[in-house]
């Protein structure tokens, strides 16, 4: 029995994710192209930079909570993190990441021993220094972050995430100390800010392609195509509502509330 | 194992929640529940975990007398007993840590709050130049919005009430929405490789063995 209203939420739930797998096993046989994410690209390039200047890379994702609708946020935050911790190690430049929930804790330090261990540089991972609780508290967490930014002076900030007021908070601190930024959110009021502050940014659904950007891998970067053809989907359905709703008929409104 | 067992816990899990969002509420809604409760439940025993780094990691700074760290952590350690100290022997709900917390962290974090004023007008004061095209667009619309919101200029200047009306709900609002969709696509294909295994970045990478497929 399905819960009314939700029909149609529920069928096109099952036809994205369907193609989305399609699109993933068309990827196994012919690799998709892309354009390129410009602040993804730069990843390298920024860590890179904290190298030469022997200063830390400084990371955080935010007000992410594992047990809120920011999960997937926080999640994709948590990609990047393995792929920006495994350079480091590589390069040799501590990145400090800054937790705002206790329960990230233990999943950020294992991803960043892994990312350490990738790179044949386990004994050089320190978790107390690098996985820091800072507090549960909203602006305790940003005065924190702030606190972290003014001592150690981390020469690049790597911002994915839900974020909310601190956005601007961090976004100012870090452009003040001189630091390189890349921001991403899907939280669409905090877009603009770190538009207008930071170097890179990832625009919403760039944070969830992330980790499948930074990976490289054939299916992942596949799941992408299928993002793109609901995309499509969505425009379809905005024209033909478009269409219809002039034409006076009201039933693609009626088959949405199903 | 160490993966393929937190990735089965996720997909069961997964399910879970969207059945009951989708089918059946009824008889899933116990299940859902025990989860949350867990849920909160596993956030209560990893604040254990944080307070555990806390202290190693300001402790350490204090011993070695890092500069410029170890006043503000030793401060730090003294407010988190304290604060253990009252909650734990007071009671959370007692009248002197409700005094404790109100007079302190509450009135610190409006006043971090209220710095976020300046914040803004900082990063507005470097954002609004024109130096080229899209700038400029910026500048035009930044400096209507504001305007708008000066009440002797939108009561002097009527039409820039209508300009600003009309800012925020055709161009705003059209691109707010083509980014809640691109987002929300994102995070369905996020969900998806999560739930079947392929996106395990947030359990670090996995190597070509553990990849299949």
């Amino acid at each position: 029995m399905l819960v009314a209203g939700r029909m149609f939420a529920l069928g096109m739930l099952i036809a994205i994710c369907v193609l989305i797998i399609v699109c993933m096993e068309l990827a196994k046989k012919n690799l998709p192209t892309f354009r390129k994410i410009a602040g993804l690209d730069a990843l390298p390039e920024m860590i890179g930079r904290a190298a030469e200047m022997g200063k830390p890379v400084h990371y955080t994702t935010g007000l992410g909570e594992l047990n809120t609708n920011m999960a997937s946020q926080l999640v994709a935050g948590l990609s990047v993190l393995s792929y920006v911790s495994e350079i480091c190690a590589k390069l040799g430049v501590r990145v400090i990441y800054t937790v705002y929930q206790s329960q990230v804790m233990p999943i950020a330090t294992e991803l960043m021993k892994e990312a350490y261990t990738r790179a044949g540089k386990a004994d050089e991972f320190d978790a107390d220094d690098q996985v820091r609780y800072m507090s549960g508290e909203q602006f305790a967490y940003a005065s924190a972050v702030q606190g972290v930014a003014e001592r150690e002076r981390p020469a690049a900030n790597i911002m994915i995430g839900p974020f909310y007021a601190e956005s601007m908070l961090f976004a100012e601190t870090f452009y003040r100390i001189g630091s390189i930024q890349l921001a991403g959110t899907a939280r669409g009021y905090q877009i603009p800010f770190f538009a207008v502050v930071c170097d890179y940014l990832l625009i919403a659904e760039e944070i969830y392609a992330a980790g499948a950007y930074v990976s490289k891998d054939a299916v992942l970067t596949g799941s992408i195509r299928g993002q793109d053809v609901g995309k499509f989907i969505a425009l379809i359905l905005m024209l033909v509502g478009v269409i219809l709703t002039l034409a006076g008929s009201n039933a693609l409104i009626n088959v949405m509330k199903l | 194992m160490k993966k393929s067992v937190p990735i089965a816990l996720v997909f069961i899990t997964a399910v879970i929640f969207l059945l009951e969002y989708f089918v059946l509420p009824i008889e899933l809604k116990s299940t859902v529940t025990m989860l949350q409760n867990w849920g909160i439940i596993l956030t209560a025993f990893t604040l254990g975990f944080g307070a555990v780094n806390m202290f190693v990691f300001h402790g350490k700074q204090v011993s070695r007398r890092a500069k410029g760290q170890w006043p503000y952590s030793l401060w730090l350690l003294i407010i988190l007993v304290l604060f253990t100290l009252v909650g734990v022997i007071m009671g959370a709900t007692s009248t002197q840590y409700s005094w404790l917390y109100n007079s302190s962290y509450f009135a610190l974090s409006a006043t971090v709050y209220s710095s976020l004023g300046f914040y803004m007008t900082s990063g507005i004061y470097r954002a609004l130049r024109a130096k080229n095209a899209e700038s400029a667009l910026l500048l035009i619309v930044g400096v209507i919005v504001l305007a708008r919101n000066a009440p002797a200029l939108a009561a002097q200047f009527p039409i820039l009430v209508n300009m600003d009306s009309w800012l925020s709900s055709v161009p705003t609002t059209s691109a707010q929405r083509g980014i809640m969709i691109g987002a929300a696509l994102g995070a369905i294909a996020l969900g998806l490789r999560t739930m079947i295994g392929r996106e395990t970045g947030f359990l670090g990478q996995t190597t070509e063995g553990e990849k299949g497929g």
